[in-house]
Parts: structure tokens; sequence; C-alpha cells
């Protein structure tokens, strides 16, 4: 079952320069109890596609067309009244830096409080056993409820702000590069909280994320962003063993893992483009190295590849080949 | 015997401790290290390791409280001013943070000869060295780059750039703390092989600090590994990567994930975290995180010793 289908969702900046087309026509589907990794380059637009499905973008942004439909209703007509109600009972935000969630100069206990009784109607006391219990699921000692959060590890307040965003028991939970600023073994431990939420609670994830060993690592499905729009989407194997778009492609072998044995790393070469003035066809194409005539004039649509896998490429149906060719050093030289 | 090449930079039993108003931080205790020409060290460990610290004391950006530092052999612990010029011209930092690394109101030309007048390079030769520091570092043609300011460039340009300033004067060591963790991922390659080539091509010495182990096996031969301020292991950076000796090389490794579905998400061998854990005194500092920790890991602390094959560890455990 689909919990949230966006579908050609546009979210414009005002800025004195021009018009940001920051999300420009962005698709994406998350069934209920899964974790969508949405992976791309800082500026592609993830962040804020995030946001406005929250709900919650700046005041010199808006959304300007295009649909987010949740548990069966679109949000984009809704007015910020009807749009309150759900925020953090039917999807929550974790954000990068988890400073931005909580308060450095209250105890984390007043603000669990605050949501608990304020927003979630519990009493006091229900509220501190309710409390207890999200820190217990998150791996925290219920003691950390008498203490401020600047006494906190990174770690521990990433999984402070997770039971924060738990706390009214939401269907969604949009969480912008949780684990980014994070340590490799705090990483990872915050990665198992979230798989295990998943599964326990039946939780519906979208992880923004730049990396993509991160996707790998806690995701079912993955969205990858470029230039404002979903460019490739589908289950996470399919997409990171038989990628359709060539800067999926190219982002395989664009940095170093730890596993396979890389004689060489190829970067992609360029830079994306300014989203003042995207360019007219494929906005992948100036940095792509399979980019045909018709790849600079008409912007390809995101079709099915494959089964329940979508591209957006004109030169899809040679994925094969050029998958092959992506291989090579030698063919993304600049 | 072969005789090995003198050093280009060696630290000796360096230690820093920090007074604070409260307390004193030890961040590095005892660490003693050396990279010669055309080699490049790795240092990982998590934040608050000391790893950072250890980079400034090499760089005599911090003041060890006790341990020597050598350059090219020669002692140049307590030395300031005039007397360091030379060293300061042969020892390059390249920033983690290039947004932060340029003044913003200067042009890239600007920027690029500032080392060169500081350095005491003859105006003649600006032009040229320029000219070929942005060869080096692929912005071409020079000429349209040079008249930008940083806010015109990405993040990878805006690095090629410190890079190039780094290489001006001519550095025997180039020392870059997270080189591209600011950077994106499509154009980090990029940076990393800059690097790469910058060091073959001078023999330069290069120390690369991150927590990514990924990244360092890309870049560095050799590795160490730092745990609250101490080397807990250190040798060639495949075998350490294939064959960690130390509990907690084993939980750094097993904690990086691929970008493989099928992968190992068994729970990590670690116990606790950092900040519950940061114990000082006599006995091995991960012991309170170590699930394979003994009494004696409390009773006497783990030197760093020679197990052949290049590799160092500090575990009583270990082989």
């Amino acid at each position: 079952m689909t919990l949230l289908s966006v579908r050609s969702l546009h979210v414009h900046y005002f800025t004195p320069q021009g018009t940001v087309r920051a999300v420009d026509g962005a698709d994406l589907d998350v069934p209920a109890g899964s974790i969508v990794g949405l992976v791309g380059e800082s500026g592609c637009g993830k962040s804020t596609f995030g946001r406005a499905l929250m709900g919650v973008l700046p005041s010199t942004a808006r959304v300007a067309a295009g649909s987010i439909l949740f548990e069966g209703r679109d949000l984009v007509p809704l007015a910020e009244h009807e749009r309150r109600p759900l925020r953090w009972r039917r999807m929550a935000f974790v954000p990068q830096t988890a400073m931005n969630a909580l308060d450095p100069v209250q105890r984390l206990r007043t603000q669990m409080l605050e949501v608990l009784c304020e927003r979630g109607g519990l009493s006091r006391t229900a509220a501190l056993d309710r409390a207890a219990t999200l820190l217990r699921m998150v791996g925290l000692d219920p003691r950390v409820l008498h203490d401020y959060p600047h006494q906190f590890s990174g770690g521990m307040r990433q999984r402070a702000s997770i039971a924060l965003a738990l706390a009214l028991d939401p269907a969604l939970v949009i969480a912008d590069e949780p684990v980014t600023a994070l340590d490799v073994i705090v990483q990872r431990q915050v990665l198992d909280v979230l798989r295990d939420l998943q599964h326990r609670l039946n939780l519906a994830m979208i992880l923004v994320t730049h990396d993509m060993a991160v996707v790998a690592y806690a995701c079912d499905r993955v969205a990858v962003m470029y230039a404002g729009q979903v460019v490739e989407s589908g289950p996470v194997a399919a997409v990171l063993e038989a990628p359709f778009h060539p800067y999926t492609m190219g982002l395989s072998h664009a940095f170093p893992n730890l596993r396979d044995d890389a004689a060489a790393l190829v970067p992609i070469e360029g830079a994306p483009p300014s989203l003042l003035s995207p360019p007219a066809g494929c906005r992948f194409a100036a940095r792509c190295p399979f980019a045909e005539h018709a790849c600079h004039t008409q912007p390809p649509p995101l079709v099915e590849v494959a089964q329940d896998h979508l591209a957006a490429c004109w030169r899809s149906t040679s994925a094969q080949e050029l998958r092959a060719l992506a291989m090579q050093p030698a063919t993304w030289a600049a | 015997m072969t005789m090995q090449p003198v050093p280009v930079i060696a630290g000796e039993a360096l230690v820093k401790t920090f007074r604070l108003r409260h307390r004193t931080v030890q961040a590095v205790q005892g660490v003693s290290l050396a990279v010669r020409a055309g080699e490049a060290l790795g240092i990982v460990g998590e934040s608050g390791c000391g790893k950072t610290t250890t980079a400034r004391l090499l760089l005599r950006l911090e003041e060890p409280t006790s341990g020597r530092i050598r350059f090219l052999g020669e002692d140049i612990t307590g030395r300031h001013g005039p007397a360091l010029l030379h060293f300061r011209a042969s020892a390059q930092l390249v920033f983690q943070n290039p947004f932060d690394a340029l003044n913003p109101r200067f042009t890239i030309r600007r920027s690029l000869s500032e080392p060169l007048r500081n350095f005491g390079i003859p105006r003649a030769e600006h032009a040229g060295r320029i000219e070929a520091a942005m060869q080096r570092v692929r912005l071409l043609p020079a000429a349209a780059w040079l008249d930008r300011r940083p806010h015109e460039l990405s993040g990878g340009q805006l690095q090629r750039v410190v890079l190039a300033r780094a290489l001006l004067p001519g550095p025997r060591l180039i020392v870059a703390d997270e080189p591209v963790s600011m950077l994106d991922v499509s154009v980090r390659a990029g940076i990393l092989n800059l690097l790469r080539a910058a060091r073959d091509e001078f023999g330069l010495a290069a120390v690369y600090i991150s927590h990514d182990l990924a990244l360092i096996r890309y870049v560095c031969e050799r590795t160490v590994v730092m745990y609250l301020g101490r080397i807990v292991e250190e040798g060639p950076t495949a075998a350490l990567i294939s064959a960690p000796l130390h509990p907690y090389t084993k939980a750094l490794i097993a904690a990086v994930p691929v970008p493989h579905v099928a992968q190992d998400r068994a729970a990590l061998p670690i116990l606790g975290s950092l900040s519950e854990n940061a114990h000082q005194g006599v006995g091995c500092a991960f012991r309170a995180r170590c699930p394979y920790a003994v009494a004696r890991c409390g009773e006497e602390t783990p030197g760093l010793r020679d197990v052949g094959a290049g590799r160092c560890v500090a575990c009583h455990l270990a082989l």
C-alpha cells in the first residue's frame, strides 16, 4: 500500500536574482512501512523536497504545482490550520543537526512533555511513561530526561531527536541527513535504531542523504535526485546493481568504497546546472558521456524501465551497454 | 640492511594537554609517527580522538606539552618566527571547508599570490608559478578563473584553488584534514586524484586525517588508528583493513557501510559510546567498550608493540 505519493512536485524559491526551481517536477512513492532513501548532491533539491512534504518551507519558497497524496489526501491545497494537525501526529521530521530539534537550555523532559501533553493530549503521568518508553526504544536510558541536550554527545542528541519525532506515533518520518554529522560507529548505531523502529512500529521513512552506502545499508527503496528532479527510483538492489540513469552509474565509482578494489576513482566532471535557468533538455546532459542530440533539447520523462524501476533517460534502452562503458574510467574523462 | 631515508616529518612522543577552566583534556598522549618523502599516512579515529591535534602539532600550529618534532631530521620543536619561515613554506595544510579557507573578498589571483609574497618569491616569478599551479589542479584556462571571487566557484572548484595555493610555495609536506568531506560525492574523486598526483610528482610526504576509512584506503599506504589520544594500531592500510588487530579497529571497519545490498548488518563488536567511557588512568583506554577485555586490561596500559610485517598494535590480547 502506498502511504505517500508525490506527483510532479514543483517548489520555487523567490530570490532577487529570479525564481529558483529547487524542485522541478519530482515524483516519489513511499509504501507503508518501508524506508526510502532520497539521494543527491548538495543543491539538488532533496532537503527542499523533504521540507515541502512536511509543509515547513521557508517564507521565500512555495509549492508551485504538483500533488502530495498522503494517506489518501492531497496536502498541497490544505491551509496551514489543516496541515498543522498532521505534523508530528501523522508525519514527523528529524533534522540533520539534532540541536535544531532540541532546545539546549530546556531539559529533555520539558521538551518531551510539551509535545506529549500539549499536542498529544496525554496526562503528565502518562506522558512521562511514554517518554521513558520512547527513549528506551531509541536505546537511551530514561534518566537522560533530566539532562540538558547540550550535555549529550552527537549520537545521543540524534537518538533523542528521533524519540521526539516518534512521540505521537507518526506513520511517516522524514529524516534529513540524520547521520551525516556522526562518526562511523555512531552513524551505524543510529541507522540500526531507525531500522529497528521500522520493523517494530511498521514505520515508513524518507531518509535524505548523499551517501549511497547509507542507502544500501538501511533503505528498501531509493530515489536519486538530480537538479530538482527524481531521475531514477526503485528497489535499492535494482538501482545499485543495474542502474539505468548515467548519473547513478557515475556515482557508484565516484567515491571510495571500503571493500571493492577500485584502481582509480572517476569523478563526474562539471557541476549541476543553475536552477535559476535550467537547461531545456535532460539536466544531466552537460555532464553525461552518453548524451545525444535529443538529450540536449527534450527533457526525458520518468518511465518504467524494468519491473518497479523508473528512470528518466533517453538512452535507457541501451542501459546494459552504457553500464559496461560507465565501468571504464576513460568514459568519464573530460 | 638498507638505509631508510630521513623522514620529512617526525613526531616523537608527542603529548598535548589542554587546560580548561575546570578540567584538563589530554588530547594527545604520547604519539610517535614519521612520514617519508612520497609516502601518505592516514590518521583515522572518532571525533575527539586527537587526530586533528596531532596534525596541528606536526605543523607547529600548536605547541606540544612535551615531545619533539623533526623536519628532515632537524629538531624544530622550540622554534618560532623567522627561524620557522622555511618550515612554514615547506609544510602546507589543505583545509576541510574550502568556503572558509579563502578570503571571500580576494580574487583567486590575490589568494594565490599571497603565499608567494609571504615566502619572498620574486615578483617576476608570480604569474608563471600561478599559471603552473592552476594547470596542476586543472582549472583551465587559468585566465578564466583568476579574476573571479570565491562565491562564483563551486565547492570542488574552490578546493582545487586551495590545493593550488598549498602547492605554490613548493612544500615537502602536505597535511589534509578531511579534504573532501564538505564536497559533493561526484567531485570528491577529482580532488583525491589531484592530491595523489601532486604527491607522486613532487615526492611529497602527505598526512591525511579522516574518519572515513574508505577514503584513507584510496590514498594512504600506511594508516594509524587513534583512540583517546593514543595510537592503538598502525600498519599498511590494506592489511589493517582486511585483518584488523585491535578490537577498536575491528569495530571501526565493521561500522563502515558499503554500497551493496548484501552486507554485514550484525551488531558491532563495541559497547557503549565514547563520551560515557572517556576513561583516564591506568589500563587500556578502550577496555570499557571492548567485548574481549580481561582483568589485565584494567591493570596495565598496553604499549604499542611491533608484531611484524610493519604492523604495530596496542592490545594485550592481539596475536
